[in-house]
């Protein structure tokens, strides 16, 4: 008991002591030896080799495999490779002849983008806003509520304008990308440019100007220096080597501090997301519900409204979404005769048909049906 | 007899004996009646589910002819991939679905547990009609099916793949007490192909070249610029994840492995290679996966998962409350980094003030997962754990001080800062950051 005691006293004397010695006391640090960049890859790892038969020493290699010289496959033809190789370059290559004008682009916009992009580009629909902001913009950073946050549009943050003519041509609308025209596309880009108010060699674009390859090709996006490093020259991926390579340059530390090493005050969870999380957390180990499910519809309809409504229909803040009760409940009172005239005319952020003009009327009825009929 | 309260068996439940020989005469009773063994006698301090014969030791077990393709135990149905639709633009298409992180055992992800990101929904590709094309500047542009691509010799690799937006909730306070949505958009697999400097060799590339665009054949058309110098030095085409055919969440059938670099680099649904002398500023190369500094600027081409690590036990989903004071308990985590092999890994019970080194266990592999695992006698007191790895290459895992000093809090990307768990007295673990 006595020695126990004794202990306890210790213990405790000598925690008051290293509480306030702490405040004096110097951190203690090992320093980590960077890897040599000659041993380092393009970027900055390790560059592994085969020895002995090993790679990176941990995985053995057959090294018949690397003498060999397999050759599978054939030639891809011309045309072959003009179907596919459609990317257009930040330098220009690829983009194809075309033209198109922002008035064109002002009604395509409204019949295929607005509904996820919001009226002239300003977002607030879930998807990216494209319209806004400003360069300036860009330093600011959101560290309390209340702050400015920074605005990266494409006219204010995107560097190149080839990568919105690459992105609308391959991936927009959404739901149905490579359904475009590259005529459509010039449009597009037109109106997206012109409500970011590109100029082009000085000049707005005006509605009715036509922008063609050789007009496009002279567009510089405002910032367009606002990206490093530079990796554009012949030595790109030397360049990224040497930046990656220095930690400085990202926050990254190179010493262990192992004591009185500086630290700080416990921020616990302010506002948890948690409860947005589908389905919650669960650590329990039980037998899974049977889940209640309305009758499934036609499986054709089901896969039809999941291939071709539900990108908007299945989010809430687009559009109302089958089995939510709520937000159906003023729309099927209004009668199925009203909710079948708005799917196959349009009504506000809906395009005639959902944009679908392949699906005869009395699928969209069958599937505004399925929709109904999951939401009563 | 003794006063202790009986545990009944199911044939006589709500059954109250008076004596021990009354309860084996009852047992006995219902037994016969049942038609079943009597279970032994029962006392407080016997566990039932020992006791009694359990009820899948009593019957047979399903066909084996049932599940043709295994599932996990019914039991098993919350250890699956989770969203939420405050992570995407909304919908369930360009999206993610993260890992539960806190229930993987060992360094490897079952398939159908490996986080999904995606960025048009998840293309299912008809291997029949599926071509991977190679072009640009090359001598022979080149052609495989799915058929002639499996011809190449085949190696495999374990290797993360984790988004580099892994983790970007945080850049300004905790926000999730779940470590599914901490880290769960990163998963490891054996990933099976082959190397694409053994296609490469065949097609002649011509000396200018130095990029190269992977393209997906999915809704999104994903494209990425990967410098040449990597794509020969370890990328592969892989068909393969953990044995089985890649799952069409991974790219079915070809996807792109680009070892230790942000996973959208690893382009699923491979369509096309170009090779060409400059990069080429695809939409996921300036609008997004670019890291916006303070000075308003922005990092691009940032291919490196940094060094990292987490604690997965305990964490928020696995908490001490099953154990206590003096209680010896294992604290295990993950550690990897892009640039390399994992080096080590320190773990601090205070806030990061004080460190001590944690041992490795299992393969230590570049470029992967790797488990560390600290044996720690707890005095029951509240802790702050934390876990910090550091790589071969000489980098170390920043604390949230020094991350944002450099980086702010708008880069979205890359933020692989020191994780802390706050341990209370009574076993339960909150996810906490410590900032000067």
């Amino acid at each position: 008991m006595f020695k126990l005691d004794l202990k306890k006293v210790a213990i405790a004397f000598g925690l008051s002591i290293f509480a306030v010695s702490s405040l004096s006391a110097k951190e203690e640090v090992i320093k980590l030896k960077p890897l040599p960049l000659d041993k380092r890859a393009v970027d900055a790892a390790v560059k592994y080799k085969v020895e002995n038969g090993e790679y990176a020493g941990v995985y053995k290699v057959n090294p018949q495999m690397d003498k060999a010289n397999p050759k599978y496959g054939r030639k891809a033809t011309p045309n072959e490779i003009k179907a596919w190789d459609i990317d257009v370059r930040y330098d220009w290559q690829g983009l194809p002849e075309g033209q198109g004008t922002a008035e064109e682009g002002s009604d395509l916009y409204d019949s295929q983008c607005a509904m996820c992009h919001g009226d002239m580009g300003t977002g607030g629909l879930g998807y990216p806003m494209l319209v806004g902001g400003s360069k300036e913009s860009l330093k600011n950073q959101l560290l309390k509520p209340g702050d400015e946050p920074p605005i990266r549009t494409i006219g204010s943050y995107w560097p190149y304008a080839s990568t919105l003519f690459w992105y609308v041509k391959t991936g927009m609308p959404f739901p149905h990308p490579m359904s475009l025209t590259t005529d459509q596309v010039y449009s597009l880009v037109a109106y997206l440019l012109q409500q970011n108010e590109i100029q082009i060699e000085g000049k707005d674009i005006e509605d009715d100007m036509v922008l063609d390859k050789k007009t496009l090709m002279k567009v510089v996006m405002p910032n367009v220096d606002g990206f490093y490093p530079d990796v554009n020259g012949p030595d790109g991926p030397q360049v990224m080597k040497k930046f990656l390579s220095n930690p400085a340059n990202y926050g990254t530390p190179t010493e262990r501090c192992m004591k009185n090493c500086p630290t700080g005050k416990v921020v616990h969870i302010k506002e948890p997301l948690d409860d947005g999380i589908r389905p919650p957390i669960s650590q329990v180990r039980d037998l899974p519900k049977v889940k209640e499910t309305k009758g499934g519809g036609d499986p054709k309809i089901v896969k039809l409204y999941e291939d071709k409504c539900k990108a908007c229909h299945g989010n809430k803040a687009i559009a109302p979404v089958p089995g939510d009760k709520e937000a159906w409940a003023s729309r099927i009172k209004q009668g199925k005769e009203v909710l079948y005239e708005h799917a196959l005319k349009g009504f506000q952020g809906m395009p005639p048909k959902g944009g679908h003009m392949d699906l005869d009327d009395e699928t969209i009825k069958k599937i505004v049906d399925y929709m109904v009929e999951q939401s009563k | 007899m003794n006063g202790g309260k009986h545990i009944l068996s199911k044939e006589i439940k709500d059954k109250e004996v008076a004596s021990r020989r009354g309860f084996l005469k009852n047992i006995a009773a219902s037994a016969v009646a049942a038609g079943t063994v009597a279970p032994m006698a029962a006392f407080a301090e016997d566990d039932p589910a020992i006791i009694n014969e359990p009820e899948w030791g009593t019957k047979l077990g399903e066909p084996v002819d049932k599940n043709l393709y295994g599932m996990p135990s019914p039991y098993e149905h919350n250890v699956i991939r989770r969203v939420h639709e405050l992570l995407s633009s909304g919908d369930m298409y360009a999206s993610v679905a993260m890992c539960p992180v806190q229930d993987l055992e060992g360094i490897i992800t079952p398939n159908g547990l490996f986080f999904n990101r995606c960025h048009g929904g998840v293309a299912i590709v008809d291997p029949n009609k599926y071509r991977l094309m190679i072009h640009g500047l090359v001598e022979k542009p080149l052609v495989l099916t799915l058929e002639q691509l499996k011809k190449y010799p085949r190696e495999s690799r374990i290797h993360f793949i984790e988004c580099p937006a892994n983790g970007s909730t945080e850049w300004r306070a905790p926000q999730f007490n779940t470590l599914q949505f901490l880290k769960g958009m990163m998963s490891q697999a054996e990933w099976t192909g082959t190397k694409l400097s053994h296609i490469l060799k065949d097609v002649g590339i011509k000396p200018e070249a130095k990029w190269v665009l992977a393209e997906g054949s999915d809704n999104s058309h994903m494209g990425r610029t990967i410098p040449l110098e990597k794509i020969l030095d370890d990328a592969m085409v892989v068909w393969a994840q953990n044995g089985e055919a890649l799952r069409p969440e991974q790219g079915y059938p070809v996807r792109l492995l680009v070892p230790g670099w942000e996973g959208n680099l690893n382009v699923k649904w491979l369509s096309r290679l170009e090779i060409g002398d400059k990069p080429w500023h695809a939409k996921e190369e300036t609008s997004k996966y670019t890291m916006l500094t303070p000075s308003g600027k922005a990092i691009r081409f940032f291919w490196p998962m940094e060094v990292n690590s987490v604690i997965t036990r305990p964490c928020p989903d696995k908490d001490w409350k099953g154990y206590k004071k003096g209680d010896v308990i294992e604290i295990e985590g993950l550690a990897w980094s892009g640039h390399g092999k994992v080096k080590g890994v320190d773990i601090s019970f205070d806030g990061g003030k004080t460190w001590v080194e944690a041992s490795f266990k299992g393969l230590v592999l570049p470029k992967a997962w790797t488990r560390f695992s600290y044996m720690y006698k707890w005095d029951g007191k509240p802790l702050l754990l934390s876990s910090r790895a550091y790589d071969e290459v000489g980098n170390v895992q920043p604390t949230i001080d020094q991350e944002v000093k450099k980086m702010g809090v708008e880069a979205i990307y890359h933020r692989n800062a020191i994780v802390t768990w706050e341990v209370k007295a009574n076993g339960e673990v909150n996810n906490v950051q410590i900032r000067s």
